[in-house]
């Protein structure tokens, strides 16, 4: 029974931990149609960048929000990519976390105090009991760490950061910026008929869900007590599929806004990662879980429907 | 108000397919002008309006706004005193955004989009009483998606939409051609409505010869990138409907089919 509770306590930890990276990918896949590959790097990007910022002492809320500065910065380089120089946005997100691995590489052995052309320099920043984390600090310190297997602590400031970035998403929306971004996915004609450059709108969209991805970046290092280098690797998938999972269950419901939705799919998402692992299955098989799970969400998803309709009147 | 001077224009430049559409091209429209253009396929009246537009720029020559010459402006930026309404009445309205909505982001066009609040609740009263002129029920269905609207419905809310700045050129490039002929109708009465308001520089391009004759003062027949119709005024009124057909068909002749 013991590890029931904790494999609950797990996936809502993940769940809320992806959750903001899945919101992101709400701003540039669902919003703006972009299906954006930069993710992969500006993951990583975000907590290495906590990770070197808390090391130092800086508080990590301080820290986390400069992880989404830094994200943000990515995201706007593929903006920039797609809507100047017209390369395709896959190529765009492929090309970008490309130049991320080195990126990150190079910030992780300066962080460790390692010499770049070194054979044998350290990659991996580890965040250690002494280094501040959102976990470890006030507020969340008055919460206790464990009950009954229970990381109530973690899933509760996990929860906490998800709903501060669900609902400064929520806003943004409403905004003018929001209003112009939505129309940009939407009918890109018409935000030019306002007189307004649909490139500047795509840019912030960008930005803006890396910077999501990055924080999720930092939240990750947090939870893991650690940033390395293969940290990045299947975070599309992850981010994506909690998406398309949350819209494509939640989409019936009333009134319900996409970013909850967003959250919902990825407790759920990671919820059948964590039921896979208690039947037996070993975790090496996780990813090919994940595709499995991807697979099946994109399926019943609207999305693919939709799709065939645009091409059928085109 | 508005000159085109001496356009050329070249599609696949360079290839066996190169075509030379407009050569030594010129076009003229007064202030408070309602001019209807209309030609067979190929005449170059689409690309006479994305030359004007800024979705295509001319190879030589130079277009003039108010003297102002705006030949490689870019198209957003002409924008702010050009309006268009396009055939596809998915074009100039949002599917996914709401009437309000869209609205709301037409109503900003001048200003910045910033962090205010995207819709406005203060001016709901006067964007419903711009619905209303539509005759459509369209007040009552604010909050409804636009995707959900029918074509007609959304021709007219892409019109209103259009005229919501002060534009000062509205280009209607045959926005009744894809609906059925009683929303056409009813498009052309609100366009007419509109455009009287507010005195507004008209210049619509049309397949429809009865439309062209019936609204407007001006009327233009192009084809293969030259003008060879320009009736004004009372000049135009006098002109039937067997002229045009006949001016067609003369056209036919001369090709071959």
């Amino acid at each position: 029974m013991l590890s029931f509770f904790s494999s609950c306590s797990v996936f809502l930890e993940d769940g809320f931990m992806y959750a903001i990276l899945a919101m992101g990918y709400y701003v540039s896949y669902t919003i703006l149609d972009f299906p954006d590959l930069t993710v992969e790097g500006t993951v990583l990007s975000g907590g290495v960048t906590y990770a070197m910022l808390a090391r130092a002492g800086i508080s990590p809320w301080i820290a986390i929000l400069a992880a989404l500065f830094a994200g943000a910065f990515f995201g706007a380089i593929t903006g920039i990519l797609h809507v100047k120089l017209h390369i395709r946005p896959l190529l765009c997100g492929i090309l970008v976390s490309t130049a991320l691995i080195s990126v990150n590489l190079v910030v992780s052995v300066l962080v460790m105090g390692g010499n770049i052309r070194g054979e044998d320099a350290l990659t991996t920043i580890p965040v250690g009991r002494a280094v501040p984390t959102i976990l470890n600090t006030y507020p969340a310190r008055w919460l206790p760490n464990d009950i009954g297997g229970f990381h109530v602590r973690k899933i509760v400031a996990f929860f906490a950061v998800a709903l501060l970035f669900k609902i400064l998403l929520d806003l943004f929306l409403k905004t003018k910026a929001g209003l112009l971004l939505r129309a940009v996915g939407s009918n890109q004609q018409f935000v030019s008929m306002l007189a307004q450059n649909p490139g500047v709108s795509k840019i912030i969209g960008l930005a803006l869900g890396n910077g999501f991805a990055a924080v999720s970046g930092a939240l990750i290092v947090q939870s893991r007590g650690n940033a390395n280098q293969g940290m990045g690797l299947g975070m599309i998938v992850i981010g994506l599929a909690s998406l398309i999972i949350g819209v494509s269950i939640l989409k019936n419901v009333r009134r319900i806004k996409p970013s909850t939705m967003v959250i919902i799919g990825s407790v759920i998402y990671q919820a059948c990662l964590a039921a896979a692992a208690m039947l037996g299955v070993p975790t090496a098989y996780n990813k090919l879980i994940m595709a499995v799970l991807f697979t099946t969400a994109l399926v019943f998803s609207d999305r693919i429907k939709h799709q065939k309709g645009k091409d059928a009147h085109a | 108000m508005l000159e085109l001077k001496n356009i050329k224009k070249i599609f696949n430049i360079g290839t066996p397919d190169e075509t030379v559409l407009f050569d030594h091209f010129d076009f003229t429209m007064r202030e408070g002008d309602f001019v209807s253009i209309i030609g067979s396929n190929g005449s170059g009246k689409t690309t006479l309006l994305n030359l004007i537009c800024g979705s295509a720029y001319p190879d030589e020559g130079a277009v003039l706004f108010k003297g102002r010459d705006i030949t490689r402006l870019s198209e957003y930026k002409r924008a702010r005193y050009i309006g268009r309404v396009f055939q596809d009445p998915k074009a100039g309205t949002c599917s996914d955004l709401t009437i309000l909505e869209n609205m709301a982001l037409a109503d900003h066009k001048h200003g910045r989009y910033g962090l205010g609040v995207g819709v406005n609740r203060r001016h709901i009263d006067r964007y419903r009483s711009l619905l209303e002129t539509c005759d459509m029920g369209l007040e009552n269905r604010m909050n409804v998606k636009v995707g959900s609207l029918s074509g007609g419905q959304r021709q007219a809310l892409a019109l209103v939409i259009a005229n919501m700045s002060d534009i000062e050129l509205l280009i209607l490039d045959e926005h009744t051609a894809a609906l059925d002929p009683r929303s056409g109708e009813i498009i052309m009465h609100l366009t007419e409505k509109l455009v009287r308001q507010r005195n507004l520089t008209t210049l619509m391009v049309t397949h429809n010869l009865r439309y062209a004759l019936a609204y407007g003062e001006r009327l233009v027949m192009m084809h293969e990138g030259t003008i060879i119709l320009d009736k004004n005024g009372e000049e135009k009124r006098r002109t039937k409907m067997d002229d045009l057909l006949d001016t067609f068909n003369e056209i036919s002749i001369e090709r071959g089919n």
